[in-house]
């Protein structure tokens, strides 16, 4: 049987199942899509902005994270503490190392990067790979921002003059598509394989080469090449001889896509499968069965189904015993001794919500800290630096990161969540999604390894 | 100050006010039209897109009905290209069952002259598959669906062609009378231009209001009283065209009633409730439950389906004595003298009507035009084409088809709406532009599932590069690169065109129109388009964020829903 089944393959997923597998553990990754890494900026940003304020980026986020603490104490951040944070943060980028795709901060350690975003505004982010950092607008290198005529979804314009605007030396100049690509119909994921051709790749560093002026870094939109992006990069630089680098796109990301794959590759390697294309449609705990979806037959098949261990169900009421998942031929149930929900909030799809107000976790229907009412989710401005009250409520769980009940008590004694579902935060607003992801993922696997639930602990008497 | 001088002054630049200027040019007068904001900003880009056969009044208000089917049979040919031929079901759905009216509404089609034919419950369920199952009765009509910002806009075209002259974002702040007691006259109007501050004075011989529900507003700046009833009527889109007909329930029309399938999308209205001021368009949680719960009487399981956007309009309704409820009123449309009726000469309100009249109201407004300057031309709108009809027309694969044809797909900026960059290009070119949501209005841009999350970004890419893609940076002393920029002439207003100022308004324009069906997929799909400004491109955070549109301020009113409320009259 399975140590920890775990429900999402986003960031908090994969690196929870990581976490525990690197501890000893059997895991498995089960998720109904790839998570929102696809789309993010495949950066590691742990605190932009202070909630509540739209002013200055923060500085040194692993310091400044007390403040934040201080004053929101449910964060999910206040969980784990400052060392916890660097330590789980100094982990993921020496997993990153592991991948060859390495991450890295600011020259000043614990500051954050500016990088320079789509738009042109400065990013805040704590960890970034090796393919943005020489954006870092913390040097004062002039910028040559080079766009492609036909690819819709990169403006260097738009992002040298915003740059100047805010003071920093850029200038924007275009190149011809057909240089990376004869497709008509193209995404940046196909760009970016293309250039992992040599000839193509060679092409664009002679064009490059006419472009820039001595001094100055080239900033491209994030397409330079998929699997072997490391070596795209080393040859683009040195057939150009300036600093190369990417500035993300609108999705699909292909930094995003290179860390989900990266990480995936490395599940792999340790013996955990991720399967996608599996939505957990019920589940089965000691004390009741659940399904949604699916006719009235179905649930009761999943009711009726053999429970594996009768005599732990007498003991543990509380516990799970198997989620179902239903993929296009049956559905499939998934026995662990744990479970770690990963599914995000309302971008993951971990929550639903209806008309009436009324917002649920779609697996287990737990208790969540979201307004029930519709009147108390939205603030009028789209951009109010408070954010909007819906995505922050969430999961309420306690220290060992397990969902809790209104009394305190955990829902399941076998249940563990991270990430996106997690409540009392806004990752976006905060520009905090990947580092809550990573943290509070490293530390609910670690409390499950630490729990004496796996291996074994189930037999050996060493529940609490 | 500018001043202007014309023969007629229309104001209004809704499907009324652009049928006046056409009507008038093509009858050879001087054109001089002014709106406001943009074109179809009032009730005409708020409505519900039914082209009406007259299905929905043969009972009550005949003359209006009859009115419509005229209408319905003319619009196919000078507007072929902005009506969809959908045809139309009255359904005699369960609640109904028990009615005379079914038999009523046929006669009273039959007497009125509306092609009506009872078809099987079979039939229509082939042809409707989600239709209720549970129907009794179905009758086919020559409904339709109809694009009233296409139509405007092609409107608004054939006009300009024929010398009228259209200026949009110039907003009549008073109205210019001479005379004394008894024998004033309208000479004019005091008018502002929006965009640029300056005001400006036109002067004509002849004013015709055409503001809808704001002419009561423009009559009282010549002192007369024209007493408008607003009725504020909320419709949502679904994400999904659930019909490919639209679908009326046979009975007498009330709220939620009709199901409109248009462009991508199929449209469930309406509420009626009387507003006092016509800019007041707040949707209530109830009125969105009420479109939904009504909705399932035609489609079971509608409710479940992702809504993308609500909106509301104010239906423009004029009666000389008070009306006790707003559906009462007829639908009908008005010309006033007031020459005749307030001894103020030189000035004609026309209100009231449908979207499917405009242009026979504006044919009786020109006649009455005529009779006041003393001439005698006849109407020729009814027989004259607009530009574009030529495509006949409109099918819902219509810009597939032309994506895939022309090898379009690495253009697109939306790909909801298969917007392309030359369609952007060509809109921002040809209409004056203060903010994306002006093209929105012009090709759809941001009205598709993601409501604006990818194209937002996109477009303001390119009109930056089309209003700036020129020697803007000279940081290091250098100009820009030869091959770069795509600098198109344009008709974008600095200092409005500021990109960053653009993104800000129209992010906030789609948000507007959404917190009210905002939840499941829609909430979920909103999160992403906040992933992607914040997250990704941190927008919160550029340059400009002291710049203001003159739309700023309209695109901030809260929307949020409100606390439940019951409907006040229903
Ligand atoms: C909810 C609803 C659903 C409807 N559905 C349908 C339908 O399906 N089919 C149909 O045929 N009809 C429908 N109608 C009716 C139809 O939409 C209207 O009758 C029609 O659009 C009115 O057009 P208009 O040009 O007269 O008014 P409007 O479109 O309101 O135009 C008036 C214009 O005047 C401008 N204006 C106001 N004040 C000033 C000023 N001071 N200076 C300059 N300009 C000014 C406004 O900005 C506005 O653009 C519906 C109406 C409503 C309310
Ligand atoms: C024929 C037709 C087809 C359409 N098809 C689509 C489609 O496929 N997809 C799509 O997204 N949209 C569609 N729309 C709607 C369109 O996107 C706009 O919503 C509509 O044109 C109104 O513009 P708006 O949203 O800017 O209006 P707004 O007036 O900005 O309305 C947005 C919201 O603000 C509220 N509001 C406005 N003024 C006030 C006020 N003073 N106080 C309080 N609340 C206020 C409104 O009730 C609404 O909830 C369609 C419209 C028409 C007429």
């Amino acid at each position: 049987m399975l140590d920890l089944l775990v429900i999402g393959a986003g960031l908090a997923g994969l690196t929870a199942a990581y976490t525990a597998a690197k501890a000893g553990l059997r895991v498995c990754v089960i998720a109904k899509g790839m998570g929102t890494t696809h789309w993010s900026a495949g950066t590691v940003d742990v605190l932009g902005y202070y909630p509540n304020s739209s002013a200055e980026p923060v500085q040194r986020p692993l310091e400044n994270v007390q403040t934040l603490i201080e004053a929101q104490p449910e964060h999910p951040y206040a969980l784990l503490g400052t060392a916890q944070l660097s330590d789980a943060l100094k982990a993921f980028a020496v997993l990153t190392g592991e991948i060859s795709l390495p991450y890295a901060g600011a020259a000043n350690g614990g500051e954050n990067l500016l990088l320079p975003s789509p738009a042109g505004a400065p990013r805040p982010t704590f960890l970034a790979p090796l393919t943005q950092r020489a954006g870092d607008l913390s040097h004062p290198d002039p910028f040559l921002i080079v766009g492609f005529r036909g690819l819709g979804d990169f403006f260097p314009e738009l992002i040298a003059a915003n740059l100047c605007e805010l003071g920093y030396d850029a200038r924007a100049a275009f190149l011809p598509i057909d240089l990376i690509t004869d497709r008509q119909d193209f995404n940046t994921v196909q760009l970016a394989t293309e250039l992992e051709n040599r000839g193509r790749r060679s092409r664009l560093a002679a064009e490059l080469k006419r472009l820039v002026q001595p001094g100055e870094r080239i900033g491209l939109p994030a397409i330079l090449g998929l699997d072997d992006h490391l070596a795209v990069l080393a040859d683009l630089q040195a057939q150009v001889s300036a600093s190369v680098f990417e500035i993300p796109t609108l999705p699909p990301s292909v930094p995003g896509i290179r860390l989900h794959k990266a990480l995936c590759r490395r599940l792999e390697e340790l013996g955990v499968r991720v399967e996608a294309g599996m939505e957990v449609v019920g589940f089965r705990s000691g004390g009741q069965a659940r399904a949604r979806f699916g006719s009235p037959q179905q649930v009761e098949g999943f009711v009726q189904s053999p429970i594996p261990n009768p005599k732990s169900e007498i003991r543990n009421p509380k516990s799970l015993l198997w989620v179902a998942s239903e993929t296009t031929a049956r559905p499939l149930k998934h026995h662990a001794a744990n479970f770690l929900l990963a599914t995000g909030g309302i971008l993951g799809g971990g929550f639903d919500s209806d008309y009436t107000g009324r917002v649920w976790e779609t697996i287990f229907d737990l208790p969540l800290t979201t307004p029930q009412k519709r009147s108390e989710w939205f603030r009028p401005k789209f951009l109010d630096p408070a954010g909007h009250p819906v995505y922050r409520g969430g999961v309420r769980v306690n220290k060992q990161f397990q969902p809790v009940k209104a009394d305190g008590a955990p829902v399941y004694e076998n249940l563990w969540a991270a990430g996106g579902c997690l409540a009392q935060a806004d990752p976006i607003h905060e520009r905090s999604l990947e580092g809550i992801a990573i943290t509070t993922s490293v530390a609910a696997a670690q409390q499950i390894v630490g729990s004496g639930w796996a291996r074994g602990g189930r037999g050996s008497g060493s529940l609490r | 100050m500018k001043r202007l001088k014309t023969e007629i002054l229309v104001i209004g630049g809704g499907a009324t006010g652009t049928g006046i200027a056409w009507d008038a040019a093509l009858r050879g007068f001087r054109v001089v039209l002014v709106e406001k904001r943009d074109l179809t900003h009032g009730t005409t880009g708020r409505y519900h897109g039914l082209l009406h056969s007259g299905g929905r009044y043969p009972v009550k208000d005949p003359d209006s009905a009859r009115e419509c089917i005229i209408e319905n049979r003319i619009l196919r040919r000078t507007h072929a290209h902005c009506i969809e031929d959908t045809s139309g079901f009255f359904v005699v759905t369960p609640e109904d069952a028990d009615s005379d009216y079914p038999d009523r509404f046929k006669a009273a089609c039959d007497e009125v002259g509306i092609p009506c034919r009872e078809i099987s419950v079979a039939e229509a369920l082939r042809r409707e598959p989600l239709l209720n199952p549970r129907i009794n009765r179905v009758f086919e009509v020559p409904d339709g669906a109809a694009d009233s910002f296409l139509a405007t806009h092609a409107t608004a075209q054939a006009a300009r062609a024929a010398g009228a002259q259209v200026l949009t974002y110039h907003e009549v702040v008073d109205l210019i009378v001479q005379g004394g007691e008894g024998d004033q006259q309208v000479v004019g109007a005091k008018v502002l231009d929006v965009a640029s501050g300056e005001d400006v004075e036109v002067h004509a011989d002849l004013t015709i209001t055409a503001a809808g529900a704001w002419a009561g507003q423009i009559a009282a700046m010549a002192g007369c009283e024209v007493k408008m009833t607003p009725g504020k009527g909320a419709m949502i889109a679904m994400n999904h065209r659930v019909c490919n007909t639209v679908l009326n329930r046979c009975k007498m029309p009330g709220d939620g009633d009709i199901i409109v399938p248009i462009h991508t999308v199929a449209v469930i209205g309406t509420t009626d409730e009387h507003v006092d001021d016509p800019e007041n368009l707040r949707i209530e949680p109830w009125e969105v439950q009420l479109m939904l719960d009504e909705g399932e009487k035609m489609i079971p399981g509608i409710s479940q389906a992702r809504v993308v956007r609500a909106w509301a309009g104010v239906r423009p309704l004029y009666q000389e004595t008070e009306a006790a409820d707003t559906r009462d009123v007829t639908r009908s449309f008005t010309l006033l003298d007031h020459q005749e009726r307030d001894g103020v000469a030189g000035f004609l309100t026309m209100t009231g009507g449908k979207w499917t009249t405009f242009r026979m109201m504006a044919a009786k407004a020109v006649d009455v035009a005529c009779e006041k300057l003393g001439v005698q031309r006849s109407c020729k709108t009814a027989s004259t084409p607009v530009p574009g009809v030529d495509q006949g027309h409109y099918w819902l694969g219509h810009r597939l088809h032309e994506v895939e044809e022309k090898r379009l797909q690495g253009e697109l900026v939306c790909e909801c709406e298969l917007v392309t960059r030359a369609m952007l290009e060509n809109a921002a070119r040809q209409n004056p532009t203060l903010t994306l949501d002006d093209l929105r209005r012009d090709v759809r841009l941001g009205m598709g599932p993601c409501q604006g999350g990818f194209c937002t970004y996109r477009a303001v890419g390119i009109l930056h590069e089309m209003a700036e893609g020129g020697d803007w940076r000279l940081e290091n002393g250098e100009r820009r690169m030869e091959n770069g920029g795509w600098r198109v002439e344009s008709n974008l207003h600095p200092p409005f065109s500021n990109p960053n100022l653009l993104l800000r308004d129209f992010l906030q324009e789609r948000w507007k129109g959404l917190t009210p069906i905002l939840w499941g997929r829609q909430l979920k799909q909103e999160r992403l388009d906040e992933l992607i400004y914040l997250s990704l491109m941190n927008v919160d955070h550029l340059p400009g964020a002291e710049l203001s549109s003159p739309l700023s301020d309209f695109y901030l009113f809260d929307t949020t829903p409100g606390e439940e409320t019951e409907a006040s009259d229903a």
